[in-house]
């Protein structure tokens, strides 16, 4: 199984120095990222209205119109001092020109400041509430699955595979356009209003919440499995019901189990969020994509992109190390359970 | 009135026979030790009495109710169980795993279950590892946990399988003077074990059980000395010279 891929050293276990580093780079991200999701939200906007600061919040700006809070200026300046060294080094320019292209795309990155927060914020609360949306869902898919008799095991069983046979883009594209989903949540007046998502959204939280359930499932069901058989016993000679019994013995333990196989999944959803952007989410991809087409700054756009992937999935696999030492307990776990 | 009939219970898994036509009752306070080979059905006859596994055919009877018509989780409340492997909860800790039943079963408060807890896992000496987790506790201890969260329950009869035999050597002797002073204390008990010199000192009857069928039934003194069969004198004789 995959766990093992997932243990060992993790982010959580960076030590020292590098360790600060590092949580100082995701602070300042962090801290960036809500305070430009805070710039725009409305219930914020109307709570500082109404004490009194009417122009701190402006939400009614939509992102084109925002502007970005770090000048472009520094980045800049610095990259023209790096290439103005390039007629002395003659062939070896390209060098230079190296040296020069990370402070360029810090440049860049400054103007499309409000574009890309606005797309990681999308990005962020998609791929968290379909993680807990389908954890609600893959829970009982793993108990049936595991203790369930033939009809539910097989319905489990049939849902997974089904979910895990398919495209994810051909599940969001079904719920979109086929069902259709989109023209259905447009119906209602209070969807894109206020903190309520637009349809497009909707609609792959629901996509999402679908395909995650079955993996995590999966991941579940073997972490159930891994539980000694002969504590359900103990439980139900006792007098628990099978129910109580699994509910009080077996899924403490199996869902601790779990962590590791749930991060995985975590980091993979944040990743396959962007095919979101297929049914015109604006997330992370879709607004580089954009920015992309109108600057034609295709690769550059990416590499930042990129990097912002980079940042939630490390805050993630940090957050769920976290996580798993939190709730940890003595012998539980990945020693003892390879005895 | 007799706290525990079995009467002519029959068990098979596929067509091997387990157990075959066995019969025996029990009063309150009796101690009653069942020794046999491996494979002789022991563990099925102890696994039959609170429905961990049914039987084929016969009828057992708790303080004269027939346990088919008893609520199944009700049986097992009444009827305590003892593991050869703990089965401790490893995610709860030593009180935790003796407050489970209570909470959920007998449907005690949080500080109720936790007092009685800690009341009888200080009965079988772990005053001082209620907070430890099963892994933190030697074998002895763990079986020790076991057996109070059995006990908690205020059970009518306590089964033990093979309480002993996952233990080292020197960790069988804690565990072994918890159940004879719970014998002395007039607990009803039904054991499976091989220890020998319980079986002496404790047991009120011993029962030999050989290819699922009672061969010889009675007072340990007379099985050990006077047996009726020779089968019996041999594996007594052989299990006494082992432990």
């Amino acid at each position: 199984m995959s766990e093992t891929e997932v243990r060992g050293s993790t982010v959580g276990e960076i030590p020292g120095r590098k360790r600060l580093v590092v949580i100082g780079v995701g602070a300042v991200f962090w801290t960036w990222l809500l305070a430009r999701w805070a710039y725009h939200n409305t219930l914020l906007d109307r709570l500082f209205t109404a004490l009194g600061f009417p122009d701190l919040i402006r939400s009614e700006l939509g992102y084109r119109q925002q502007e970005s809070w770090i000048p472009a200026a520094p980045f800049e300046a610095v990259a023209e001092a790096i290439l103005s060294a390039e007629s002395a080094v003659g062939p070896l320019d390209f060098l230079i020109e190296w040296a020069a292209w990370p402070f360029e795309l810090a440049a860049f990155a400054t103007t499309t400041e409000p574009a890309l927060a606005s797309g990681a914020f999308i990005t962020v609360y998609l791929t968290i509430l379909s993680m807990l949306f389908g954890l609600v869902i893959a829970v009982p898919l793993s108990v049936a699955r595991v203790y369930g008799g033939p009809v539910l095991s097989g319905i489990s069983l049939v849902y997974t595979e089904l979910i895990r046979g398919t495209p994810l883009l051909a599940q969001l594209f079904f719920l979109y356009f086929g069902l259709p989903l989109a023209s259905f949540f447009n119906g209602f007046a209070f969807v894109g209003e206020g903190v309520v998502p637009r349809a497009s959204i909707l609609v792959a939280i629901i996509g999402f919440t679908i395909n995650s359930s079955a993996y995590q499932s999966e991941y579940i069901r073997s972490a159930l499995q891994s539980v000694d058989a002969g504590q359900l016993t103990a439980a139900r000679s006792v007098g628990l019901s099978k129910l109580d019994g699994i509910r009080h013995v077996v899924l403490p333990q199996g869902l601790r189990f779990a962590i590791p196989g749930w991060t995985n999944e975590f980091v993979y959803l944040i990743k396959y969020s962007s095919l979101a952007s297929f049914i015109t989410v604006p997330e992370l991809f879709r607004q580089a994509r954009n920015i992309g087409s109108d600057t034609f700054a295709f690769t550059d756009i990416y590499v930042i992109a990129a990097l912002f992937y980079l940042a939630l999935v490390l805050t993630t696999a940090l957050a769920m190390s976290k996580l798993e030492s939190a709730v940890a307990i003595p012998g539980l776990g990945s020693s003892a359970r390879r005895d | 009135m007799s706290l525990l009939r079995v009467e002519n219970v029959d068990k098979s898994y596929g067509d091997e026979e387990v157990l075959h036509d066995v019969s025996f009752e029990m009063d309150r306070q009796d101690v009653e030790v069942i020794v046999g080979p491996s494979g002789s059905g022991k563990s099925t006859m102890l696994r039959c009495v609170n429905r961990l596994t049914e039987i084929d055919d016969g009828a057992i009877y708790l303080d004269d109710e027939e346990i088919h018509s008893i609520d199944e989780n009700d049986l097992r409340r009444r009827v305590g169980m003892v593991f050869q492997d703990f089965n401790l909860f490893a995610h709860r800790t030593a009180r935790g795993n003796v407050t489970l039943g209570l909470t959920e079963v007998l449907g005690l408060s949080k500080e109720e279950a936790q007092a009685k807890a800690d009341d009888y896992l200080g009965r079988v000496g772990l005053a001082e590892q209620a907070d430890s987790y099963p892994a933190e506790l030697s074998g002895g201890q763990k079986q020790r946990v076991g057996i109070a969260r059995a006990l908690a329950m205020d059970p009518e009869l306590i089964l033990f399988d093979e309480p002993t035999s996952a233990l080292d050597p020197e960790l069988i002797g804690e565990v072994l003077e918890v159940m004879r002073d719970l014998a002395e204390g007039g607990m009803t008990m039904l054991c499976v074990t091989h220890e020998m010199g319980f079986a002496r000192s404790a047991a009120s009857t011993l029962t030999f059980l050989d290819e699922g069928r009672i061969v010889e039934r009675g007072p340990p003194e007379q099985l050990f000395d006077t047996p009726e069969h020779d089968r019996t004198r041999q594996f007594l004789g052989e299990l006494t010279d082992l432990h």
